[in-house]
């Protein structure tokens, strides 16, 4: 008899629990013989009294409206505290856009709209949000479609904090003096970067999964900053930060009505410009297989990263990558219990992918003392191909897929979560009831898909293998798992 | 401007929210002790149909013996492995695989695990708790693959990071005391010495209820929830209490200096760390106003006057956290390329002196007030937070209650008080100050 079909029984009768019933407690071993997991060090006696149901939930839906110049408006009443917060999403003014010899100039735009207004110094903007304890940031990543205006405070502060965020998004100064401080510290962090070993492996699997596309970038070079120049910073913003496209969301202690009083207070200056969206392309396929070591003297530890790319948000492959992607590396998946429960070659591994408007990418990773490079890597690969070639055990599955659905209820702590989900149905055109459905959906995912996801997304002609340690010791290693480029840690190539 | 919160006040562009200063609810706790000496703090909130539970035991790497550092959290991770009606690794999969979250983590001071489920799942946290207090599974088998994953977690974390062997530097160089002056993740020669008889050893002593706060908050009844640890935690036995700690520290007499050579570092750092009281002396919230002061983001004093005017560094921070004995106020910073670590030390030590000698703005104590009042805020929207908040406050200070005095007593803190702590505490002689340099370049590559 197994112990662990408790779990498959308890799933069994929860897909039929999302729509109606009661709680009820499971106890003691049930029949049956479900198929073992697939890996050891994880025994499932089956005694803990687990509740049947998964908890139903419906999450709170946020009030939306279009105002006149364009602007896209989302708010999430939630009047359990007495704070507020928002976020500005303008398409079309992040670091995708850069130019090639200016990477950094979308992400510096944002940073230095924060460093000084026509009336007001970098440190006045610092004293007034942090004296009434409230936050401002403009941030865009290197590869991002849109710039993200956000913060928060609490309520009592949150119109004055409206009159700043106006500020800073309509009239900063790019004042050169500013710049070059950004400038210089942005140059010594740089530097540091190249000390940590995450950064070098991101750096090395981003080239190798999408080349010369945006997504391929990871930092800026210092050519890259001496190139960029207040009045490009000024350009981009002027032709950049147009509210035609783009949305405020507000999540916290207060109502659309009162959202959109704010918004046509304090933005009345923003105008619709007639800008373009911005259009995007997908990145070329990913090449042949190809095996990259960046060597890091010192290191006693070997990172390693083995992906490809994705998908964009919208496929309808999503859903069944989500939970394959979960039973090989969510947490508790295979490759935790089987790398670092059952062999002790990591602390910490995992896998994830990231779809946005363009073709995200997914990955495998862990870092492994260096001395077990070579059977880390034989495992995670070989975890990978089971996905690909065995159909998943229909307990380990329906645990999975209650896993995700299950974890819903958690986000109900938080409004800025749940109106993250929401933003994401606006930034990509998801169905309204994206949310109130997608439980159904995953449960409806069978076996038989998420190992097509699996054989589709992971097919072994399309992972790239990135290895960061010790060359001195794990060269001939990768050498073996196909052709391997090596390349020091300032990012050149070494023979 | 006050107009009420539903009635919006069209005048000019003053869009008023809420009236000024609302108070906050505060954290309503029942405080209940089982007869076999388990507290157990408890805080309904039925504002998300989810809850936490946490569970904090009175030993930390301060407890440690000489020869067994690391070994508290080292335990940390047998307490996954299973017990008696618990499989290896069952504890977690159940968790995640019911739409909860959970982790464990040690400090000098305590170590704490916790569970964040749905609330129809109360039992099967309550149930994987009591379990494994009752009944933890102590095979050999378990010990070695766990002393492979913390080996691992220390490569990550530490050896394999630049800077990793400052942070162990300045506590060793700084206390005196055995209990504090080594690291919570211990030396690899410790960690490999550690036997099945010391975990036997250990779980006996210190992982029993007269030595252990639950703290549980979230969407549940307190009577039913009160009922339920009595049935699945009442019938777990007492232990003798674990020996008092020797936390007592000597004074310091004058300045510690170190210079440690990093072959990781890119760029070189410095760390002093100055000797203060314990966090639950009166001089404690003075001590945050002031680290607020100067580290509390860009207006700050270190910001504003090293990094953004002199230009000298990327950043200068500055901390001190909850400690049960002698603590630490840390200040770190890296010089930019082309300044050195001593313009950089200068620049520090120029800005903790004008402290003490020259005025404090008004608006530098109002934000401090503001600061811990949206912390407070921040902190109660998670049922995690206040739970960890709870059950550590009862633990550290027996005052489970503090987190609803936080507000009032950081806003009586004033600036004579600031000046006060930072003449007392920052000074020279009692202060420890760590180096670090890149070591010369190894050849290109490594290879």
């Amino acid at each position: 008899m197994s112990n662990r079909t408790i779990l498959a029984a308890t799933v069994a009768i929860a897909t039929g629990a999302m729509s109606s019933s009661a709680p009820t407690l499971a106890q003691g071993p049930p029949p049956g013989g479900a198929p073992q997991p697939s890996t050891t060090q994880m025994v499932l006696k089956g005694k803990a009294p687990v509740s049947n149901e998964v908890l139903k939930v419906k999450l709170p839906r946020p009030q939306e409206a279009d105002l006149a110049n364009g602007l896209h408006l989302i708010v999430l009443e939630d009047r359990r505290l007495p704070q507020i917060t928002f976020q500005i999403i303008i398409p079309g003014a992040g670091g995708y856009f850069d130019p090639a010899d200016k990477i950094g100039l979308a992400s510096y735009t944002a940073q230095l709209m924060r460093e000084g207004t026509r009336t007001r110094t970098s440190p006045q903007i610092s004293e007034t949000l942090e004296t009434m304890s409230a936050s401002l940031n403009v941030a865009t990543g290197l590869a991002g479609t849109s710039a993200s205006i956000s913060g928060g405070s609490l309520t009592e502060n949150f119109d004055k904090l409206m009159d700043l965020t106006a500020d800073v998004l309509l009239n900063p100064a790019f004042a050169p003096a500013e710049w070059d401080r950004l400038r210089t510290r942005t140059k010594a962090g740089l530097v540091q970067s190249r000390a940590n070993p995450g950064f070098l492996a991101a750096e090395r699997f981003n080239r190798a999964v999408f080349g010369a596309h945006p997504a391929g970038r990871v930092s800026p070079s210092a050519a890259n900053l001496d190139a960029i120049t207040p009045e490009a910073l000024m350009e981009f913003h002027k032709t950049r930060y147009a509210p035609d496209h783009a949305a405020i969301a507000f999540a916290g202690d207060l109502s659309l009505a009162e959202a959109r009083k704010l918004v046509e207070a304090k933005l009345s200056g923003w105008k619709k410009a007639g800008a373009p969206k911005g259009s995007v392309m997908e990145p070329l396929a990913v090449g042949a297989p190809r095996v990259f070591l960046v060597a890091r003297p010192g290191s006693v530890q070997t990172t390693l990263s083995v992906g490809t790319q994705s998908m964009i948000r919208t496929d309808p492959d999503y859903t069944a990558l989500t939970v394959v992607n979960r039973v090989l590396g969510g947490t508790m998946g295979r490759l935790f219990r089987h790398l670092r429960e059952e062999k002790g070659y990591t602390y910490g591994v995992g896998s994830f992918f990231s779809a946005t408007q363009y073709r995200g990418s997914w990955q495998a990773s862990t870092s492994v003392r260096t001395e077990v490079t070579e059977p880390a890597l034989t495992d995670l690969l070989a975890e990978i191909a089971e996905l690909r070639e065995k159909p998943i055990p229909a307990a380990e599955f329906a645990d999975v897929k209650r896993a995700i659905v299950g974890s819903f209820a958690l986000a109900l702590e938080s409004p800025q979560q749940v109106l993250g989900y929401y933003i994401d149905n606006w930034q990509y055109g998801l169905p309204a009831d994206y949310w109130d459905t997608y439980p159904a959906r995953v449960m409806e995912i069978t076996p038989a898909q998420a190992q097509a996801a699996a054989q589709k997304y992971w097919a072994p002609g399309r992972l790239q293998i990135v290895a960061v340690g010790d060359a001195t010791k794990i060269t001939d290693i990768l050498k073996k798992k196909g052709d391997l480029e090596v390349y020091d840690a300032d990012g050149n190539p070494l023979k | 401007m006050t107009c009420g919160l539903k009635r919006l006040c069209a005048a000019g562009v003053v869009v008023a929210l809420g009236v000024a200063a609302a108070p906050v609810r505060k954290i309503q706790l029942t405080d209940t002790k089982l007869k076999n000496g388990l507290r157990v703090i408890i805080s309904e909130d039925h504002s998300a149909p989810v809850y936490s539970i946490v569970v904090q035991y009175n030993v930390g790497s301060r407890d440690e013996r000489k020869g067994r550092t690391g070994f508290a959290h080292l335990f940390e991770h047998m307490m996954f492995k299973g017990s008696e009606n618990v499989g290896q690794n069952e504890h977690p999969y159940l968790i995640f695989m019911n739409g909860g979250s959970m982790n464990g983590t040690t400090s000098k001071d305590r170590t704490m695990y916790y569970e964040t489920l749905p609330a129809n799942q109360l039992d099967l946290g309550l149930f994987l708790e009591a379990d494994r207090m009752k009944s933890l599974g102590i095979t050999k088998d378990n010990l070695e693959n766990q002393r492979n994953a913390v080996q691992e977690e220390r490569r990550s974390g530490v050896d394999n990071q630049p800077y990793g062997k400052t942070f162990e530097a300045i506590d060793e160089l700084a206390y005196d005391n055995a209990a504090y002056e080594h690291s919570v993740i211990g030396s690899m020669a410790d960690l490999s010495a550690a036997s099945v008889e010391d975990v036997a050893a250990f779980f006996k002593m210190y992982y029993a209820p007269n030595n252990a706060v639950i703290g549980i908050v979230g969407d549940v009844n307190t009577k039913t929830t009160l009922a339920k640890i009595e049935q699945y935690f009442g019938a777990i036995p007492r232990q003798p209490a674990p020996p008092a700690v020797d936390m007592s520290e000597p004074a310091q007499k004058e300045e510690r200096r170190l210079t440690l050579e990093d072959g990781l570092a890119r760029l070189p750092r410095i760390d002093m760390a100055y000797k203060i009281p314990p966090s639950s002396g009166p001089d404690d919230d003075a001590i945050g106003v002031m680290a607020t002061i100067l580290s509390g983001g860009r207006s700050a004093r270190f910001y504003e006057s090293i990094v953004r005017q002199k230009q000298l560094s990327t950043g200068v921070s500055a901390f001190s956290g909850d400690s049960r004995g002698p603590g630490l106020f840390r200040v770190s910073g890296t010089p930019l390329p082309g300044k050195t670590l001593a313009d950089l030390e200068t620049a520090i030590d120029a800005e903790i002196e004008r402290l003490k000698a020259d005025p404090i703005a008004d608006w530098e104590i109002e934000k401090a007030r503001t600061s811990a009042r949206r912390a407070f805020v921040n902190s109660i929207a998670s049922s995690l937070n206040i739970a960890v908040r709870l059950s550590e406050d009862a633990l550290f200070y027996d005052q489970p209650n503090r987190i609803n005095t936080h507000e009032e007593r950081i806003a009586k803190v004033t600036a004579a008080d600031v000046q006060r702590v930072a003449r007392q505490y920052l000074v020279k002689a009692s202060r420890t100050v760590v180096l670090t340099v890149p070591k010369p370049a190894a050849p290109k590559g490594g290879l």
